[in-house]
């Protein structure tokens, strides 16, 4: 095998063979051009990052969660470092859909690159009535439908942990839009796959996963549990394997596009998602730890594909070798 | 009253360990060549430095910058869990990359006259601060508090450009025995500033916003919370102000002491 390009410096690895990988892929009725997106509540809506990467090369933004009213989130301390991840319990702080539309989509109004609207509701009303105001946004590409928040003690999760209620809000969104439509699931459940079925069986386009794994942390020294809200979300390298797993299992349930992330900090990262039958990864957490990560991803990604002579990127779909 | 001086873009720079010396107990000094922050950076500015890759422990972490000399810029770090603990035995030309200039920095605008108040390693941003004022030729004056002797921290610094340095331990082992407010306190009594510029223990700060809300000075305080991205994207780093909440990292660290609604159990720090 050739050398692995770990041994390059970060964000100075030459595009070799950029013309020759077709890194275009199908999700959800969009053409991206490339397979690689944020994840959710890791990248705002992109202005932060545009100092270090260029928001145009990436498959598309997926926003932070958008509710109808303005949420506060949860108290402090809401983060916690934890081996190879950390713990988040920000609790879906947002303006709320008018500001957001308003201020975060305006000024994604110039940057040519799909806006994927990540959408967070207490009630299934709430759900609709957000999507329903997005619809007068030209702007907007696509939903994805977060029914897996862990931080929000009404709603979020609870729908994401039934197939009932995960059916009820696909269909309540559905029935007020014709965009492409994605739910994001929660692993925080017995079997994930059944959910994916559910949600299908409602007229969702793909699906993503996962979102974070309920955890907690707690400081010895004080006794005290290290989130404010003692339980949160985990995220980062540490849940990889289980979010692999999930992907897998999901992607051999449904007949729909996967959007596959967790975990995801390089270029391998993304091909292990594709394989197991990822159609697009999502970066999330590696955002923070390093702020180029969706251009390595990226370029990682089109480096293993010239290297193993694949032509198009989306042939890696799936292909894990039995 | 805070006038708002335009704000570099931050950059991703790999920095190089010029020298890294230990300054007293469980304090060093970490200076690193960092040409492009250094361009930039303000007082009060921080950078968010990636101690280690491959680790297990995968966050960057935020550091004031404590000075700017050349192309060279400096961090004055006390060692208080893992990742302050690699950066202890960091040597010369080893290399890391930060992210910065990052945040809001002291921005006091136009005085004559300044008190800068430390709370051990709070000293660390009060530093750049001290020596851009006493060019400017603002009449300097610096309290400076700690635990004991052994943790005050910039002393020489602050005595080199301030018009005036007092010194407070908890302990009394070097100067006056007690809490830096009994200093401030007094001083607020004799003269007046135009400015206070206060980092250390919330408590201590927050004390320090009280006394200068009773003698009628601005006062700007530096706040540490809990930070992820440090850029303004994960909301890790909430302060409660009474304009809501704002994001340490982008908005702050410096703040308006009139804006601040306390909460300690905001800050990250261990009492
Ligand atoms: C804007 C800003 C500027 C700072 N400037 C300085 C400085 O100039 N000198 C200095 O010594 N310290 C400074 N700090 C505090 C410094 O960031 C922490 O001491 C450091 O992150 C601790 O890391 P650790 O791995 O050694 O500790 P650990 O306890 O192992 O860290 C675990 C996690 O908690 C976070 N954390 C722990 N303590 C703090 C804290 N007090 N503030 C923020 N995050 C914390 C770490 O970043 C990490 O994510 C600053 C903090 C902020 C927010
Ligand atoms: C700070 C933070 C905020 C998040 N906010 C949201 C959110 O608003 N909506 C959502 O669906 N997922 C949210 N997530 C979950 C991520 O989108 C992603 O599913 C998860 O972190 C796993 O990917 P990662 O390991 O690459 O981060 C958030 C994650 C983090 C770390
Ligand atoms: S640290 Fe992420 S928003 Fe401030």
């Amino acid at each position: 095998m050739p050398p692995s390009p770990r041994s390059v410096p970060e964000g100075m690895r030459p595009s070799t063979g950029a013309a020759s990988v077709d890194m275009t892929v199908q999700l959800a009725g969009l053409t991206l051009r490339s397979p690689v997106m944020t994840a959710s509540g890791t990248f705002a809506s992109g202005h932060e990052y545009a100092e270090f990467v260029e928001l145009e090369r990436l498959g598309a933004i997926v926003t932070k969660g958008v509710s109808l009213e303005p949420w506060p989130g949860n108290d402090s301390p809401r983060i916690a470092e934890t081996p190879s991840g950390m713990l988040n319990s920000i609790g879906l702080q947002n303006q709320g859909v008018e500001k957001f539309c308003e201020k975060q989509l305006a000024r994604l109004g110039g940057v040519d690159v799909p806006v994927i609207v990540n959408v967070s509701g207490h009630s299934i009303a709430e759900y609709a009535a957000v999507v329903e105001r997005l619809e007068q946004e030209p702007g907007v590409a696509g939903y994805e439908v977060n029914i897996s928040c862990p931080n929000v003690d009404e709603g979020g999760m609870a729908f994401g942990v039934g197939c009932t209620p995960a059916a009820a809000v696909t269909r309540a969104v559905r029935d007020v839009t014709s965009r492409p439509l994605i739910v994001k699931l929660s692993p925080n459940v017995t079997d994930i796959a059944e959910i994916a079925r559910a949600v299908e069986a409602e007229g969702a386009d793909a699906v993503s996963l996962i979102n974070t794994l309920l955890g907690m942390a707690i400081d010895p020294e004080t006794r005290r549990p290290r989130l404010a809200r003692v339980v949160g979300g985990l995220s980062g390298p540490a849940i990889r394997p289980v979010a692999l797993r999930m992907v897998w299992q999901v992607a051999q349930a449904v007949a729909l596009p996967v959007v596959g992330m967790g975990g995801i900090m390089t270029g391998e990262d993304a091909v292990e998602f594709m394989l197991a039958g990822a159609a697009a990864v999502a970066v999330g957490t590696a955002n923070f730890v390093d702020p180029t990560s969706t251009r390595r991803v990226t370029d990682g990604l089109r480096e293993y594909c010239v290297r193993h002579g694949v032509p198009r990127v989306r042939d890696l779909t799936g292909a894990m070798d039995q | 009253m805070r006038t708002k001086p335009e704000r570099a873009h931050p950059v991703l720079e790999r920095v190089a360990v010029v020298a890294n010396d230990r300054v007293t107990e469980g304090v060093g000094l970490l200076r690193l060549r960092a040409p492009r922050i250094a361009a930039t950076v303000h007082s009060g500015q921080f950078i968010h430095l990636r101690i280690a890759v491959g680790a297990d422990f995968i966050l960057r972490r935020p550091f004031a910058v404590h000075r700017r000399d050349g192309d060279v810029i400096e961090v004055l770090y006390r060692v208080a869990g893992r990742g302050t603990h690699d950066l202890e035995t960091k040597r010369t030309g080893q290399e890391m990359d930060a992210i910065g200039p990052l945040g809001r920095g002291w921005e006091p605008g136009e005085v004559s006259s300044a008190l800068l108040v430390a709370g051990g390693i709070g000293a660390a941003p009060l530093g750049m601060l001290a020596e851009d004022l006493a060019a400017r030729g603002v009449a300097v004056s610096v309290a400076l508090g700690a635990p004991s002797g052994e943790r005050l921290v910039a002393r020489g610094l602050f005595e080199r450009v301030a018009r005036r340095v007092g010194v407070v331990t908890e302990d009394g082992s070097e100067g006056e025995t007690g809490l830096v407010t009994l200093l401030t306190a007094r001083w607020l009594e004799q003269e007046t500033f135009d400015v206070i510029c206060a980092c250390g223990p919330e408590g201590m700060a927050r004390a320090v916003a009280e006394q200068a809300r009773f003698a009628r000075v601005p006062c700007l305080v530096s706040l540490e919370r809990l930070m992820a991205c440090g850029v303004g994207v994960c909301l890790s780093c909430v302060v409660s102000t009474t304009h809501g909440l704002k994001k340490a990292c982008k908005h702050g660290p410096v703040f308006d002491a009139e804006e601040v609604v306390w909460d300690a159990s905001e800050s990250p720090q261990r009492a």
